[in-house]
């Protein structure tokens, strides 16, 4: 299958005058009917006012009026983003109809932009997992293999851009639900700093974790979707300079229980941004497993504050959230602000790393795309559970709060994609996205389409 | 309570509304593996151990 084109092409295409807004959503919206039925990844489609949206901003611009890159781009809000009007259903058959009577501000920003929206993506349940084999609207499947789960909860954002229908996607992410789809998918996430992006309009999980950002095809898009949604900084330039930057490999915890190829592929990226005049700088870092289970923790509390209204409905709710639902009723809230204490000492005591590197090279998951169904996964010679080894290179990053990117860095001899994570100091999503840019251009694999 | 281990059947006995039995047999090696992986964490707080803020 052809691939779109990229954010940037599209931008370009349309001030060249090559392509209309309205081709590139009737475009979109014929690979939605041609990939869904395949992949699954939308839960609604909206033609009518796509069209009459990608209508209004050809008009814009043939009145000279240009809003940005974004103007008449086609792209998809992950179904828990309120879209006023249009259902937004977090997954949930709770939510089957409800429909917000106001955007989020993410969904403002992004109007303002000029992007089309074309519908909303499918994700796990409440965007509380990481599978997104949603009981209620049906598993998301991975372009890649569509066997194999295209990782969650942003699976339906993941597949959609990997697949090639759209551009960009929005994801939100608690535990890793932006980096992992990233990952399995083969495609680029961006988890920007705490904070930075609103979440107002957006359906919680976990407030304290819960990060708004968006998954794309390249990491030049994932910087303009960025600053769409009110991220600072610019986009990379054309030739991105990582020279003299001091990029941190973990000589503990990131790399110990791996898949090989995974290994390999990271290893190699590191030697690519070396071989750009990147210094790489072994580092220690703080006791990761710790920091996961104060995520678990803080998550399970959280969550459960979210949707207890919802527990008189059990029969409504999936198995496997309804699970970690009541796991949240069982812990106590003095343990829970003691998981809150515990951070600002592990947030400390990683934050020192920053004296001494710019930004951190890690895998982002420990192995490709497990299968649809899959529980349990063998990684390297160790078997663990597939969610909490999934989650474990990147839940606690949510805890600290700091900017993550996953691009793609290699495949596996099954042809399944490898993500690199490339971690920064809190507000130095220009320098991450740089140095993934300087990445991309100097490997060629991200933005491979399948 | 810092020390001991927690009798979860008993706290879910003790919500509104109850977790249904069966359910709570499936939590108990979960919630036993966190607590024991947790409550080590715990007894390294003193006293001027704040909680996290947004910064």
């Amino acid at each position: 299958m052809d691939g779109i084109m990229t954010i940037l092409e599209m931008d370009d295409a349309l001030r060249a005058k090559k392509v209309s807004s309205l081709e590139l959503t009737n475009e979109t919206l014929r690979r939605i009917a041609q990939e869904n039925s395949r992949l699954n990844a939308f839960i609604t489609v909206v033609e009518e006012s796509a069209r009459a949206r990608a209508s209004a901003m050809d008009a814009e611009l043939s009145h000279g009026i240009d809003r940005g890159p974004l103007h008449g781009v086609p792209f998809a809000h992950k179904d828990l983003v309120y879209t006023k009007g249009v259902r937004t259903t977090g997954g949930s058959k709770i939510f089957k109809d409800f429909v917000p009577d106001h955007d989020a501000d993410i969904a403002v920003n992004l109007e303002n932009a000029g992007a089309v929206m074309v519908g909303k993506t499918n994700l796990h349940e409440f965007a509380y997992g990481i599978t997104s084999t949603n009981p209620h609207f049906g598993a998301v499947r991975n372009p890649w293999d569509t066997e194999r789960i295209p990782g969650g909860s942003s699976g339906g954002s993941g597949a959609a851009v990997a697949a090639g229908i759209l551009p960009f996607a929005t994801g939100t992410d608690t535990g890793g639900s932006i980096r992992i789809p990233a990952s399995f998918c083969g495609v680029t996430g961006l988890k920007p700093t705490f904070g930075l992006i609103s979440k107002r309009g957006v359906m919680p999980l976990g407030w304290t974790m819960d990060h708004m950002g968006p998954i794309t095809k390249t990491v030049r898009d994932a910087a303009v979707a960025f600053h769409a949604m009110g991220g600072p900084g610019a986009v990379p330039s054309k030739n991105a300079d990582i020279r003299g930057l001091r990029i941190g490999l973990p000589v503990n915890y990131y790399f110990d229980t791996l898949d090989l190829e995974v290994s390999e592929s990271v290893r190699t990226a590191v030697q690519t941004a070396a071989a750009l005049g990147a210094r790489i700088v072994d580092i220690k870092v703080p006791d990761i497993d710790a920091l996961n289970v104060v995520g678990r923790m803080l998550l399970l509390v959280e969550a459960t504050s979210v949707h207890q209204r919802h527990l008189n409905r059990r029969a409504d709710i999936g198995a496997d959230v309804l699970t970690l639902l009541d796991q949240g009723r069982l812990i106590r809230g003095s343990d829970y602000v003691d998981a809150q204490r515990l951070r600002r000492i592990y947030c400390g005591e990683f934050s020192k790393l920053w004296s001494e590197v710019d930004c951190i090279f890690t895998p982002t998951t420990p192995t490709a795309a497990p299968k649809i169904g899959q529980m349990t996964m063998k990684v390297g010679s160790v078997d663990e559970d597939v969610r909490l080894a999934t989650t474990r290179l990147m839940r606690g990053i949510n805890v600290l709060g700091i900017p993550a990117l996953s691009i793609p860095c290699g495949f596996t001899k099954a042809g399944l994609p490898i993500g690199l994570q490339i971690l920064g100091a809190p507000r130095t999503e220009e320098t991450i996205l740089r140095v993934g840019a300087a990445i991309e251009d100097a490997t060629g694999v991200v933005g491979r389409t399948v | 309570m810092i020390g001991g281990m927690t009798d979860w059947k008993k706290t879910a006995a003790a919500l509104d509304p109850p977790i249904p039995e069966a359910d709570i047999e499936k939590l108990l090696p979960v919630m036993n593996a966190l607590e024991a992986a947790f409550r080590p964490l715990q007894l390294t707080l003193t006293p001027e151990s704040d909680v996290w803020t947004e910064s």
